[in-house]
């Protein structure tokens, strides 16, 4: 049998081997008793009370509000479900939902894409590459905004900005461009800085996945006559799959709710052709002191993330049993 | 002599009346000044306290990002007890007016005598209906254009005075690489200009109207200041419109004020403070400002200004110490302390010859002026302003007629259902 058919029977055969650890660590786990539930739920109890303020009653409050129209510090008035209405009514809100579609997807295809190819050519020099690892997963953990300012200093449209300052100097000058001014390519350049925020996080998950993939199935390849092209493809891409997969879940909903670099770089401009649902949403509320309708969007996006986490979240649990 | 004399006990009197006060306790401010305000706002505050030892100040600082009127409403709603509060926008002042979160101050006003430290325009920015409800401290010419004299002196161009020369002055600008405005479009402080240009063709009244949406924003008045502003791009005044909405405030600051590459910028008194301060200029000698050129439309004698005040809080539980605070905010002394930062005081008390000669000019400039207001981004209601200045970054990119009859009908649709 040739090592790329041993690479694509190693799913099942890691599987079975997991369920088999699953079965032996049930036959092994502490039975509860109905004497233990009381210290169980003193346990867990100050976790569920802070999880009740701080997540369970904020979201009930949301909720709550986007059934009012609150203006400003004016008295709320009951106002059902129209402040919904009004949201599908809404030209503006209609292109922020446009926005978001454009900004999640763009961003979570490049930060997990790039992530990914750099995993894979990391993990052909594990040691050499830690280095250039470690600076592009603390990108990861600067904030937003500090980053934000960043790259307002590398966009700038003047002389200072150092973007078109490298396109003079390297004879390009001509492509030097406003970048975020421009509505054609405000978002993109916002894009570009958000993925350079990300990109750490799923070099570090597919790197891991990688490092897994045991020694011999390359060497097995590389015996049988595959090129490294052929193990890449056969072997390292599919089997680090699973960090790739987990990447792009928390990509995704790290950039539906992503707000403070797009309030940095270009405040939703220009002409809103950055204002995604989470920016609508402060626009709406702290600027235009429209609570209420601000609340109604901010519901329409929770049920976009729960929309994409919940099924990838029982899918995950299905495979935990 | 002896009028003098009686003259002197008045005052001596009036003084006492105002000493008589209580000024002792805790006076809680909620102050949300940033950089060298909040500075000249400590100082203030120390002063008035070494004043009154039996006085402590308290400050409550609003949490928030971007428009800090959010965090405002916070503590407000938030049921958070406070005596004063600092505020700048008139449409602010009426949101809280018509919550009863603010009270009126015309006890405070006349147990100080304000009216001989205030002038009626002053008052009347701050009165709604039959009541007062703030006490200006400070202000800003809001019809000022900032440029750097050796900018100017390159193009052999001298300040302009009226539309024409304004205009004229494109040509040697451009001839010497300068680009002649450096306009802001990304955020707000584009609107400076349309609103200047609206001063000046219409004038206060009918900007007033259109604050009170009496005229709607598809008014001729209207559109003619965006025709004017047209003529202005066809002239060359300014940046590509990509180039203007990646444009902040501080970036036509520096251009203008530090890097010489564009000659006029508006934007507020603050930038006086940072060309003095982080550029290290001579106010006066390596810049200046002149008011916006006259058009000979009747309406060069107006001035547009912005200004910080004073609101007694409904939770207030020292009024006492409120209205000493008040008055002594447009005292002499506290116009003295206001000078230092190069900040000007609206007060008749305050010593002009202690202002560096930008601040001078502009304080002579709105002092003369026969009709003040104030800017009119700040008195509308808070998602006209929005619409209003995301309507004029599409004026900037399509400045043709069509667009204008666009835009000031997008406008107009939301002040519609904004009032």
């Amino acid at each position: 049998m040739g090592a790329t058919a041993r690479a694509r029977n190693q799913g099942p055969a890691v599987a079975s081997s997991s369920n088999r650890t699953g079965s032996r660590k049930r036959a092994g786990s502490i039975a509860w008793s109905k004497g233990d539930s009381g210290a169980a739920w003193l346990l867990i109890g100050p976790l569920l009370l802070l999880f009740g303020i701080s997540v369970v009653y904020p979201l009930i409050e949301t909720i709550r509000l986007s059934f009012f129209d609150i203006r400003g510090m004016a008295p709320a008035r009951f106002n059902g479900i129209g402040n919904y209405f009004a949201l599908m009514r809404d030209e503006n809100f209609r292109h922020s939902l446009l926005a978001t579609l454009q900004w999640t997807l763009a961003s979570t295809i490049l930060a997990v894409g790039i992530g990914w190819l750099l995993a894979m050519v990391c993990s052909l020099a594990p040691r050499r590459t830690l280095p250039f690892r470690v600076l592009i997963f603390a990108a990861y953990g600067v904030s937003e905004a500090v980053s934000g300012f960043m790259w307002l200093g590398i966009y700038r449209p003047d002389t200072a900005g150092m973007l078109n300052a490298l396109l003079g100097a390297v004879g390009l000058g001509s492509l030097a461009h406003p970048w975020l001014g421009d509505a054609n390519t405000a978002m993109w350049a916002v894009i570009v800085a958000y993925v350079w925020t990300q990109v750490g996080l799923p070099l570090m998950m597919c790197f891991a996945s990688i490092q897994s993939i045991p020694a011999s199935l390359i060497e097995a390849a590389h015996i049988d006559g595959a090129s490294p092209a052929a193990a890449l493809r056969h072997i390292v891409m599919p089997l680090s799959l699973p960090g790739a997969r987990v990447a792009t879940f928390i990509t995704l909903l790290a950039s539906l709710k992503a707000f403070d670099l797009i309030f940095i770089l270009t405040g939703g401009g220009p002409v809103r052709s950055t204002e995604t649902v989470g920016y609508f949403m402060y626009r709406e509320s702290m600027q235009n002191f429209k609570l209420g309708y601000g609340a109604a969007s901010t519901v329409v996006l929770l049920a976009a993330v729960l929309l994409v986490s919940v099924p990838a979240i029982i899918k995950r649990t299905e495979q935990a049993k | 002599m002896l009028l003098g004399a009686a003259s002197i006990m008045c005052v001596i009197a009036g003084a006492h009346g105002a000493q008589a006060e209580d000024v002792t306790g805790k006076l809680v401010i909620i102050d949300w000044l940033g950089g060298s305000e909040a500075d000249m706002m400590h100082k203030l505050e120390a002063d008035f306290a070494s004043r009154h030892p039996g006085l402590v100040f308290k400050e409550i600082i609003p949490q928030t990002s971007g428009d800090i009127r959010g965090g405002i409403r916070q503590v407000l709603m938030g049921g958070e007890q406070a005596d004063v509060l600092i505020d700048t926008w008139p449409s602010f002042r009426k949101e809280l007016v018509a919550s009863s979160l603010i009270q009126p101050i015309d006890k405070i006003w006349a147990d100080n005598n304000l009216d001989s430290k205030l002038g009626k325009s002053w008052k009347a920015l701050a009165t709604i209906g039959d009541h007062n409800y703030g006490v200006t401290y400070t202000f800003g010419d809001r019809s000022e254009i900032w440029y750097k004299t050796s900018t100017l002196e390159k193009a052999g161009v001298t300040p302009p005075k009226t539309w024409d020369e304004f205009v004229a002055s494109f040509k040697p600008l451009r001839a010497n690489g300068v680009v002649p405005m450096s306009v802001s479009a990304k955020v707000w402080a584009h609107a400076a200009w349309f609103e200047s240009m609206l001063l000046r063709t219409s004038g206060a009244k009918v900007m007033r109207k259109l604050i009170a949406h009496e005229i709607p924003w598809t008014d001729d008045a209207v559109k003619a200041v965006f025709k004017k502003w047209a003529g202005l791009l066809k002239a060359g005044c300014c940046n590509d419109s990509n180039t203007m909405m990646a444009l902040n405030w501080d970036n036509s600051a520096d251009a203008v004020l530090k890097a010489g590459t564009a000659a006029y910028d508006m934007f507020g008194m603050s930038l006086n403070t940072r060309a003095e301060k982080q550029y290290g200029m001579v106010p006066g000698k390596d810049y200046s400002l002149f008011q916006f050129p006259s058009m000979g439309m009747g309406h060069d004698d107006e001035s547009m200004v912005d200004s910080k005040e004073l609101n007694l809080l409904s939770t207030a539980q020292n009024p006492g110490a409120v209205g000493a605070f008040m008055a002594y905010m447009v005292s002499k002394d506290a116009a003295a302390i206001m000078a230092k930062y190069g900040m000007p005081s609206p007060s008749t008390a305050a010593d002009i010859s202690l202002y560096d000669p930008v601040v001078q000019k502009a304080v002579e400039a709105v002092s003369s002026a026969k009709d003040v207001e104030f800017v009119l981004g700040d008195q509308l209601p808070a998602d006209l302003t929005s619409e209003y200045r995301v309507q004029m970054q599409k004026f900037l990119i399509d400045p043709s007629d069509a667009n204008i009859d666009k835009i000031t009908a997008a406008i107009e649709a939301v002040a519609a259902g904004a009032y």
